[in-house]
């Protein structure tokens, strides 16, 4: 597939229908994948989607503003691309999506511990929730024909380590947070991978007023990591970039995960469901629940 | 705001510290209201006028709307030491922008559920729709509150470790 | 002095020393990684082959330091914060760290006998024989500096990422150690290398036969034979700064911090003010908003200018001030960065032949 992926990408910069193609390249170890920004035919050469291919693009398309963009984009990629449409950060006909089927990424830190062949390492956690699956949205797609199902059934129920979580007892809870956001750095590398983080100046830059703490203690930390899951409610597909880029090891997917299952118990919402779809807090129902409202 | 509606942050005198010497039966909690200017800071005004008495823990706040409550106003009391926070505003329905608390709502619901998963008293965060007529019923809902927040104790979870 | 300790000895006099001391090194938590701590028992320190994710870096330079208290009202002056007196010992600090160290020295606790000579002609340029130094002595720095033992661990198994070698730092270098460990069977061998060292460990041990020395030196020998990574750094990065070669390496950086936190050596700070305290913490080149000025000016916009003057600052501006490269070759910013990015790679790769 990768002939096919090169071929189409060669394609599309020689007619010029796009300037540049953010792709998968083989790292300098030979093993891992980094992003690829590809301007020349010659270079499409370099091109590659295989299971080490872990990022999520989208993220680099707001460094190109009005460029005709080809990204080359898999399941969880292209539903945060229809979040940056339904919120206006992209116009449609920027951007080429070449849609890959994919059957599940590789669990990134399982690299570091020496294994090698995707045999031997897990697939991400993200994607044990997930079907292989084609891309909801793409203008092109390559199909997977070579590679086999990564062979892990969907849970059952994907939100069984939330509800688990959420039975024990409030004073266990905050001591969980408490130590787990203890070990936060600050150094935001989970809102700058994140494609949902666009804000010009985030609120955890702006000094008037300073919303909270910019010092790494419990109380910043606490404050910086509630706020960015709760800005990303209703627009977090679960790519899990964030927990990915975290160096020291934070489940951020676990608050991600538990708004996520809040808002399709209360609200039936699903985000990047579709180009069409109002983003969650800028609509509402007039039946919306209010039990918790006296 | 004078001096004595601030509750001091100066690290010496945190919250902690504070209120480890008071015994919890004399604690009284500070509670901030976000009240919206149409309905429930009417309602709260004219339970004053009508000379209703309530527990003065609550310090109001009036906002153009309950929408316009921003989710960090919340975290921001909380984190300096706030006891309990309440936003208020129209009933569904009476909105003064038509459907500014419906926006209200949907994003409240999410930040209640999501302070209770990450371990912060659900009693410190509450909602409510209170309208200009209802002096009383803004009477009772502060007695309860207050109530209902001296169980809970005083809010810990921030003070001392700076 | 060279000495062999059994493990046993060895925690037994960490345990000891926990008394008067208190005592700082790496901790592994499950599934997280290894962490420099404050450590109350002695088993919980880790003492292997792993790195630990932040440098030692954090308690010298720390995340956030107040400085300063404003009054409110009546209140007499601004209050200075008096510097935390408690002798402390780093165990475990490896050799890239101890370096990163002494370099951070040369800015926060230049040697008072500095035959540096401050930049002070104007027009001097670049190429000028005066290196600017630093005469500033910051006293939180230096405090922490003073009340530090530094009990280092040589490195028995480097990753891929590191590239030590490359830099002047050696596996088992002694470079700003007080006491360097290197583990060999049944316990330790012990390098004590100053006085204060001494205090702590030197009545500990059996002196190490001439055959066990010999063993310690080819194994020491071996070390730096592990390093795969090896990068060529260049003497200047002049002829380069305005080449393309900054956009295309820098195109993939997502402007986090993790290179700069993680980094032995980054120093960059931000003073914030909040409720009244005015507090240093880091800050560093990646972000946008670094160097963005009130007028709403930012020098530099984009990521290429951002990426480059990391590497300026590491290969060129701090060779030309203090006369080092202000890199140690750790590998943390390699091994922590989201999208692989590989500053020895960009380094190495550089095309210096090139003119500007």
């Amino acid at each position: 597939m990768n002939v096919e992926l090169r071929k189409k990408a060669k394609e599309l910069l020689k007619t010029k229908q796009v300037e540049m193609i953010i792709g998968y390249q083989r790292g300098p170890d030979g093993i891992s994948a980094t992003p690829v920004f590809i301007t020349r035919e010659e270079e499409a050469e370099n091109l590659i989607w295989d299971v080490y291919c872990v990022y999520n693009l989208s993220n680099y398309l707001k460094d190109f503003p009005g460029k005709k963009i080809g990204i080359i984009a898999k399941e969880c990629d292209v539903r945060s691309i229809i979040v940056l449409l339904q919120e206006n950060q992209l116009k449609r006909d920027d951007i080429f999506i070449i849609g890959v089927e994919c059957s599940g990424v590789i669990a990134e830190h399982t690299l570091a511990s020496g294994k090698e062949s995707p045999g031997e390492l897990d697939f991400d956690e993200k994607c044990k929730a997930c079907r292989p699956s084609t891309p909801r949205l793409y203008d092109y797609l390559v199909s997977q024909k070579d590679q086999k199902d990564k062979g892990v059934l969907p849970e059952e129920n994907p939100y069984q380590d939330i509800r688990k979580f959420e039975a024990k007892s409030i004073e266990e809870r905050f001591k969980f947070w408490q130590e787990e956001f203890s070990r936060c750095i600050r150094c935001y590398a989970c809102r700058q991978i994140c494609p949902m983080c666009y804000c010009p100046r985030c609120v955890a830059d702006q000094t008037m007023p300073t919303w909270f703490s910019r010092a790494p203690d419990l109380e910043g930390n606490l404050a910086w990591n509630v706020i960015r899951a709760f800005h990303l409610a209703g627009r977090c597909i679960d790519c899990g970039e964030c927990e990915r880029a975290c160096p020291v090891g934070i489940p951020l997917r676990e608050v991600n995960k538990k708004i996520e299952k809040d808002i399709k118990e209360l609200f039936d919402y699903e985000a990047g469901a579709g180009v069409d779809q109002k983003p969650l807090l800028s609509c509402f129902d007039q039946n919306d629940p209010e039990d918790f409202i006296r | 705001m004078n001096k004595s509606q601030i509750p001091d942050h100066s690290p010496q005198k945190n919250s902690g510290d504070r209120n480890l010497k008071a015994p919890i039966k004399d604690f009284e909690p500070k509670i901030v209201g976000f009240l919206c200017n149409w309905c429930s800071y009417a309602g709260a005004d004219l339970a004053g006028t009508s000379r209703i008495k309530y527990p003065p823990n609550i310090r109001v706040i009036r906002v153009p709307c309950s929408g316009r409550v921003n989710p960090l106003f919340v975290l921001n009391c909380l984190m300096n030491g706030v006891d309990g926070v309440l936003v208020s505003g129209c009933h569904i329905g009476d909105c003064h922008y038509s459907e500014g608390n419906f926006y209200a709502r949907r994003r409240f619901a999410i930040l209640k559920r999501l302070l209770e998963y990450i371990g912060i008293d659900p009693r410190r965060f509450q909602m409510a729709w209170v309208s200009a007529a209802e002096g009383e019923r803004w009477a009772k809902l502060v007695g309860e509150l207050v109530e209902e927040i001296k169980e809970a104790g005083p809010n810990e979870h921030f003070g001392g470790n700076r | 002095m060279l000495k062999s300790i059994t493990k046993e000895d060895f925690f037994t006099r960490v345990g000891e020393l926990s008394n008067d001391f208190e005592i700082i090194g790496p901790m592994e938590l499950p599934l997280k990684g290894i962490f420099y701590q404050s450590i109350l028992n002695t088993e919980d320190l880790y003492l292997g082959d792993g790195f630990a994710i932040e440098p030692i870096k954090k308690f010298f330079l720390e995340p956030s330091t107040r400085l300063l208290r404003y009054p409110w009202k009546n209140e007499p002056g601004v209050e200075s914060f008096s510097p935390p007196e408690r002798e402390r010992i780093a165990i475990g600090v490896r050799p890239c760290e101890a370096k990163g160290l002494v370099l951070l020295d040369s800015v926060f606790d230049p040697p008072a006998s500095s035959d540096l000579i401050p930049n002070s002609a104007p027009g001097a340029g670049k190429k000028s024989s005066n290196r600017a130094g630093s005469t500033y002595q910051d006293a939180f720095y230096t405090n922490n500096r003073k009340r530090t033992i530094i009990v280092g661990l040589a490195c028995g198994r480097p990753d891929r990422c590191c590239f030590c070698t490359s830099l002047g730092v050696s596996p088992a270098g002694t470079t700003g150690m007080d006491v360097l460990l290197f583990e060999i069977e049944g316990g330790f061998a012990i390098e004590i290398i100053t006085d204060r060292g001494k205090g702590i460990f030197g009545a500990l041990g059996k002196e190490l036969s001439e055959e066990e020395k010999k063993l310690l030196t080819s194994v020491n020998n071996k070390r730096e034979d592990l390093l795969e990574k090896k990068i060529r750094v260049p003497e200047s990065m002049d002829t380069i700064f305005t080449s393309d070669y900054w956009d295309k390496v820098s195109r993939s950086c997502i402007s986090c911090g993790i290179c700069t936190y993680l980094c032995p050596t980054c120093h960059c700070f931000d003073l914030i003010d909040e409720r009244r305290i005015k507090l240093r913490c880091y800050d560093g080149c990646s972000f946008p908003h670094f160097t963005l000025h009130a007028s709403g000016e930012n020098p530099r916009p984009t990521k290429k200018e951002r990426y480059r003057q990391r590497v300026f600052h590491k290969f060129d501006y701090f060779k030309i001030n203090f006369g080092e490269n202000l890199c140690v070759g750790c590998g943390r910013c390699i091994r922590f960065c989201p999208v692989k990015i590989d500053i020895g790679d960009i380094v190495d790769k550089a095309p210096l032949s090139k003119k500007r």
